[in-house]
């Protein structure tokens, strides 16, 4: 199981390297869906049920999608893909920085490091980040007020950021 | 550190590089403001798992609702640029260069 954890480590820095180099959008959103599904995939090897369903509904099936539809935006005859000369040296210097802070920070490390921390031995439906969110829910529910209205604020920052005509964030058109 | 801390703490240098030496498009700068909080979702989340302090676990999701927020900000800068200049390229913006 910690080979798993180690092999999804790698994804997830695989990906990183990938949106970093900032290659064109298609292929950085391409990044981007892979480190959302490695990371889901980290967080369920450590314990977590509710959290990474969250992560891959909300991040990767919500805001990735919107990504997706406003790649069309930035859209050219000929994207930057990795294999483009500029982008791969960006890459290049990329994994040589993140392999030497690797090498240095983690020269040596002791102890068991890729164990899966579960406090029960057995299986369970209700785990322990669905009792946090549920805590959320229950004591936290004026932060769940403020963070509705902090969403519906941003839809009308929306709305005026991209309106046109004369009194919009547009002047031009 | 741990590996799995050196990973999300790398992701998230690596975010912050890819925003700063940001290269044409708007939308991949973005991007890599995306990677930035998914670095954050994954460090809070495991905070939450590993360290089995439940409560924390509402961190990673109010993260993700104001992460949402400024995503959708960004994007509609990205249309509005993309109204405005044609593209999104970050060298049409330039109405401040003298």
């Amino acid at each position: 199981m910690s080979y798993l954890v180690c092999v999804l480590l790698f994804g997830l820095m695989v990906g990183s390297v990938g949106v970093a180099s900032n290659p064109s959008p298609y292929f950085a959103a391409m990044g981007l869906v892979m480190v959302s599904g490695v990371g889901c995939g980290v967080l369920i090897c450590f314990g977590g049920s509710f959290l990474p369903l969250v992560f891959f509904l909300i991040y990767l099936g919500g805001m990735m999608v919107e990504f997706a539809f406003s790649a069309a935006l930035s859209a050219e005859p000929y994207p930057y893909g990795w294999g483009n000369r500029s982008v791969k040296m960006y890459v290049a210097a990329y994994v040589l920085g993140v392999g030497c802070a690797w090498k240095v920070l983690l020269g040596k490390w002791s102890g068991f490091w890729g164990g899966i921390l579960d406090e029960s031995g057995e299986l369970l439906v209700l785990r322990g980040d669905m009792m946090g969110v549920a805590a959320m829910h229950d004591v936290g529910g004026w932060i769940l007020v403020l963070g509705g209205l902090g969403l519906l604020l941003t839809l009308f920052v929306v709305l005026e950021l991209v309106r046109g005509v004369s009194r919009g964030g547009l002047r031009t058109v | 550190m741990t590996p799995i801390q050196m990973t999300f703490s790398t992701m998230f240098l690596l975010g912050l590089m890819g925003l700063t030496f940001h290269r044409t498009h708007l939308l991949s700068a973005l991007l890599c403001l995306e990677t930035l909080m998914l670095s954050l979702f994954l460090a809070t989340s495991l905070w939450a798992l590993q360290l089995s302090t439940i409560n924390i676990a509402c961190v990673p999701m109010l993260l993700l609702a104001f992460s949402a927020c400024e995503a959708s900000s960004g994007l509609a800068l990205v249309v509005a640029t993309a109204g405005t200049h044609g593209s999104d390229h970050m060298q049409n913006l330039n109405l401040l260069q003298c």
